[in-house]
């Protein structure tokens, strides 16, 4: 059982999972990032998935989940860090997680999320 | 990988090695991912595009996206004489197993057929880019990413007049 940390870095809640998320891990981030988006007000999450390598149907819905609801506590979310293999199951899976801004990496992910931010008008929380 | 020939009928070693040269040529030939500028991805797609062809194609276009850092690629389809739903489908595959990379896709070599073909087909493809030619999609990836192709003279009048000055 691995628990994801969710980092926060100025107004910004960084998730990075290192390794294989199971579905009850995935649940349980799912859960402690909306809950962390209501105490904290950050606008933006960057979710990092560069240490995943398989992704199942579910998890793959998960991770609209998570956006979607992300976006409900008013956050932009980018996922970051997909590998080749997980894209193309993804993709096979027909979860093409539209909607969802991604990335190549953190350092990109990071300057599409403030770039988001900008357009709004707004500026994340520091 | 490659057959292994079959021991009852093997074929002599030296037209071994042409068959396995040339199959390596044409499984080479069929997914050549260019790198066309920095953060510019271009794959000309010649002839027609089967399952595992697309499988090809996408793991190679994928690996080099990372390999790069790629944010545009460029897929061509100047060279596939007709579209149909199993192409189509595997573009839009390539499209958005692309965007999970964070890279955008762009398809150009959009002709008339093609288009009329596409439309006809009733395929939504309002979530991608297409371009008539390849220029026209290098332009816009250029524009995408700040850069512009202006004439040397007006760009650096003193690096045109220093040049002038070499001949």
């Amino acid at each position: 059982m691995a628990r994801v940390p969710i980092i926060e870095i100025a107004g910004l809640l960084v998730v990075t999972v290192q390794e294989e998320l199971h579905d009850r891990d995935a649940l349980r981030l799912q859960e402690e990032l909306t809950d962390r988006l209501e105490r904290t007000g950050s606008r933006g999450v960057l979710l990092d998935l560069s240490g995943v390598e398989t992704v199942d149907s579910f998890l793959g819905r998960l991770l609209t989940e998570i956006a979607q609801g992300a976006r409900l506590m008013g956050a932009h979310t980018v996922v970051v860090g997909i590998q080749p293999s997980v894209a193309i199951t993804l993709v096979e899976l027909g979860l093409e997680l539209q909607g969802i801004s991604t990335a190549l990496n953190a350092a990109r992910g990071l300057s599409r999320l403030r770039h988001l931010l900008a357009a709004e008008g707004g500026r994340g929380r520091t | 990988m490659i057959a292994q020939p079959r021991p009852d009928q093997e074929p002599a070693p030296q037209q071994a090695t042409i068959l396995e040269e040339q199959r390596r040529t044409i499984r080479e030939l069929q997914t050549p991912v260019i790198q066309v500028w920095q953060g510019i991805l271009a794959l000309p797609i010649i002839g027609s595009l089967d399952t595992a062809r697309a499988q090809d194609m996408n793991e190679a276009l994928l690996d080099m996206i990372v390999q790069t850092s790629s944010e545009i690629v460029i897929l061509d389809i100047t060279g596939v004489p007709l579209i149909d739903t199993a192409i189509a489908k595997h573009l839009l595959e390539t499209v958005a197993a692309a965007r999970l990379l964070g890279a955008e896709a762009l398809i150009v070599g959009m002709s008339t057929r093609t288009a009329l073909t596409l439309v006809h087909l009733g395929l939504d493809l309002s979530g991608v880019t297409t371009r008539t030619t390849l220029a026209k999609g290098l332009e816009l990836a250029f524009r995408r990413l700040g850069l512009e192709v202006v004439p040397r003279a007006r760009a650096n009048p003193d690096a045109a007049f220093a040049d002038a000055g070499d001949i």
